[in-house]
């Protein structure tokens, strides 16, 4: 290493706050001695996971150097996952595993969940300091692309990609698959399209081709995202991200037996992501293959207690596989546990509440179920109506076994009034019907829910062009309370908003309203396509 | 966790994990003697350290090795193919033998283009790399010298010596990834070269992967051991 730049990494170090955790004392002292020769200062050391999350709450720390295996708690990489979705460390923070064996997930995981750097064991004092000072100097090169991400201005994060792209840097493919992995999220798929395709010319990288076929997904063309991510583990069976893709891809299908051999095997390949496991034991329930939906539910709880992917949903999952397997004690038993262990979660709680219905209704006791029923309905009212589909409907299928019909169509009436350009939605609330033997209805509901949608945006605009603005934005306020999910709704609503300021002046009132539908909807799918033209519009004002 | 869902690779795994640990602690404390040695003057013990060291970083490769044939067998190897700087590969593989290479006084001379850079999974070079060291450490007489460049739209790696060379028995047979008809002299159990053929053939471009090859020649005439990637 250069003199200079041993001095700027010396200097960057003495300023960084930087935490070592690992439950070895012999390990903790060594490493903090070789951070302290390398020239850190402010250095704490954990000796456990739960001890390491109480000190990445209290201090942002800039430099994270963790032991992969801490004994009993959460692991290393469960650690990492925590601290970054809760945001306990910024982008630039660097965090450093160090480990005897690199696992699948530390270098097949989802970006957000892999550490910046691994490093196998023995490691020796120089080694660590050439790995810190590029890791520093890399996290330096990414800062304002990463910090664009943060604060979700994709457009700004893609300019930043370029400016870098052209200075033609050492780790310009990273830098590429973040550009594509915005586009993606953006939903500009043709120009990530030219991009993967433009990498796998020169190599066949199973990134660029996975992205292909994410492309291939969000464009609806199937049968080509499923040959592609085939084509990927066929190559490079352990990349888990083509798997995840394709499981997507099956399930988008209908083809939930082939997803289900797709998440065995990759189940088997890395047994402890909570997430592969979760999405097993869901679909192997909704196959029928109630033992195996057992086992991986069960697996599931067992190894997210440490995780922040720890999830009702499994309880409330586990509890219905139990319920159909006739063991109705086991499966209140689960839903108990649950309770104790997502108290203070609204969310959670109406989960279990229906779970909890649909137990007893199906042990014969009514009264119970009613009760579950009404405190279900009861948290819906906390939660503000703000349900996500799949609740709601699991919500209409626990008030169709009770017998109220009523309630559950109006449910499902919500669902597809939200949704209502969604045709998969509209094909799962079908299911729903035809499974209840209701089709009929149920076909009628659906097009009479989207018909009076489609009306009432067709009106809106229309009076809008009439020139009574006043009237078409009071007429789609109105009708957004009703369907607070609509991204029709809400980016028509913007569309006249943005009229009324161009026409009778700007107000920061006005614009807060504008930017508010605009990050609604944009968290609610950053690909709508009006939301990134009213963005461009709002900014032009 | 119930007995039966303990697996043989949780075994190996946890195992090799605690055994890496030791052996970190074991040269950690075995370097701090040998700097205390060698500032009271005691160069005899440092010596003998610099053969201790050696054993431990060879211990290390083994490890490394059967974790990873193991992983190659059950085909769970996270092959991690993205590019790298090989002149930094280079530098952090001389790095972690820095010590047992000074205890012998041997010379190590680099030639790799800085800007060369490659598609390859950092930990099975690294770990090819370690195996070629140890395997010089132990034929060179005074220097090992380190080749990195493009040939025919392939990476070569090589690794030379001024030693003996391979004896000629075991260049007769230069198949090293069927790994027959070899005979290993005393202390070797093939495993090194088994390990490092079966990563280079990981790696994959097109329809052709890599390889191993052992010669005599190079630089200073002694052992050359040679990995293209393609």
């Amino acid at each position: 290493m250069s003199q200079d730049k041993e001095q700027t990494l010396i200097a960057q170090l003495k300023k960084a706050n930087i935490l070592i955790i690992d439950d070895f004392q012999g390990m903790r002292t060594m490493l903090r001695n070789m951070v302290k020769d390398v020239g850190g200062v402010k250095i704490d050391t954990s000796a456990s996971g739960k001890e390491a999350i109480s000190q990445l709450k209290q201090l942002n720390y800039d430099i994270v150097i963790c032991d992969y295996n801490l004994g009993p708690g959460p692991n290393g990489q469960q650690l990492l996952e925590e601290a970054r979705l809760n945001n306990y460390i910024g982008a630039a923070a660097v965090w450093i595993m160090v480990t005897a064996e690199k696992t699948t997930d530390m270098v097949m995981g989802a970006a957000e969940v892999k550490p910046d750097d691994y490093i196998l064991k023995p490691i020796n004092q120089d080694m660590l300091q050439t790995r810190l000072e590029k890791l520093l100097l890399r996290k330096k090169s990414l800062g304002g692309i990463e910090a664009a991400l943060k604060s979700k201005n994709y457009v700004g994060a893609i300019e930043q990609c370029d400016l870098k792209i052209r200075e033609k840097p050492a780790n310009l493919q990273e830098i590429l698959r973040i550009k594509s992995d915005v586009l993606l999220t953006i939903g500009r798929f043709e120009e990530a399209a030219t991009l993967f395709e433009s990498v796998l010319a020169v190599r066949s990288v199973p990134w660029a081709k996975t992205g292909l076929g994410k492309v291939k997904f969000h464009t609806k063309d199937y049968e080509a995202a499923k040959r592609i991510f085939s084509e990927v583990l066929a190559d490079n069976r352990i990349f888990m991200e083509a798997s995840d893709w394709l499981v997507k891809t099956l399930d988008a299908m209908g083809d939930t037996v082939q997803a289900q051999k797709v998440l065995q095997d990759a189940v088997g390949l890395s047994p402890n992501s909570a997430v592969r496991q979760k999405a097993l034991g869901e679909t192997a329930y909704k196959n029928g293959d109630l033992d195996l939906a057992q086992t991986a539910f069960e697996h599931t709880i067992r190894i997210s207690e440490f995780s922040p992917h720890k999830s009702a949903a499994v309880f409330a999952g586990l509890a219905k596989v139990f319920s159909e397997k006739n063991s109705p004690v086991e499966a209140l038993n689960v839903l108990k546990q649950g309770k104790r262990e997502f108290k203070d979660s609204p969310g959670a709680e109406l989960e279990t509440a229906i779970a909890e219905s649909m137990v007893y209704e199906k042990m014969g006791q009514q009264d119970k179920a009613l009760e579950a029923m009404a405190q279900a309905q009861h948290l819906k009212g906390d939660l503000g109506g703000a349900l996500g589909p799949a609740m709601a409907m699991e919500m209409a299928k626990a008030l169709f076994r009770l017998g109220n019909k009523e309630a559950a169509a109006a449910l499902l009436r919500d669902v597809v009034k939200n949704n209502h350009d969604s045709a998969g939605i509209s094909a799962q609330v079908q299911a729903l019907f035809e499974s209840e033997q209701l089709g009929d209805e149920g076909r009628a509901l659906i097009q009479a829910s989207r018909q009076e949608v489609i009306n009432i945006n067709n009106q809106g605009v229309a009076l809008g062009r009439e020139g009574k603005l006043d009237e078409a934005i009071a007429l789609l306020r109105k009708a957004l309370q009703e369907m607070p999910g609509s991204e029709t709704v809400m980016m028509n609503l913007c569309g006249l908003l943005i009229v009324q300021v161009k026409k009778s002046g700007r107000s920061d009132e006005r614009l807060a309203g504008i930017r508010e539908l605009l990050y609604r909807v944009q968290v609610l799918n950053p690909a709508n396509k009006k939301q990134h033209e009213y963005t461009a519009a709002l900014n032009a004002l | 966790m119930p007995q039966d869902e303990i697996s043989f690779t949780d075994f190996i795994a946890s195992s090799i994990h605690d055994m890496k640990n030791s052996l970190m602690m074991q040269v950690h404390a075995l370097e701090s003697v040998a700097a205390e040695c060698r500032q009271k003057g005691d160069l005899e013990t440092v010596q003998k350290l610099g053969g201790v060291l050696y054993e431990a970083s060879r211990m290390n490769s083994s490890l490394i090795q059967l974790l990873g044939i193991y992983k190659f067998d059950k085909a769970i190897y996270p092959m991690d193919v993205v590019e790298h700087s090989l002149a930094d590969v280079i530098a952090e593989a001389v790095m972690q033998n820095t010590s047992n290479l000074n205890f012998k006084g041997l010379k190590i001379t680099t030639e790799c283009d800085p800007d060369l850079y490659w598609y390859f999974d950092r930990d099975l070079v690294s770990g090819m790399l370690l195996n070629a060291l140890n395997n010089a450490y132990n034929y060179t007489k005074s220097r090992i010298h380190i080749v990195a460049r493009q040939v025919n739209g392939m990476l070569e790696l090589r690794v030379e010596d001024d030693g003996r060379g391979y004896p000629a028995s075991m260049l007769s047979n230069n198949s090293m990834g069927a790994n027959k008809g070899i005979h290993f002299s005393k202390g070797s159990t093939g495993l090194g070269f088994h390990f490092v053929s079966r990563a280079a053939r990981m790696h994959k471009n097109g329809g052709t992967c890599g390889s191993l090859a052992i010669e005599n020649g190079g630089q200073w005439g002694g052992g050359c051991f040679i990995v293209r990637l393609p």
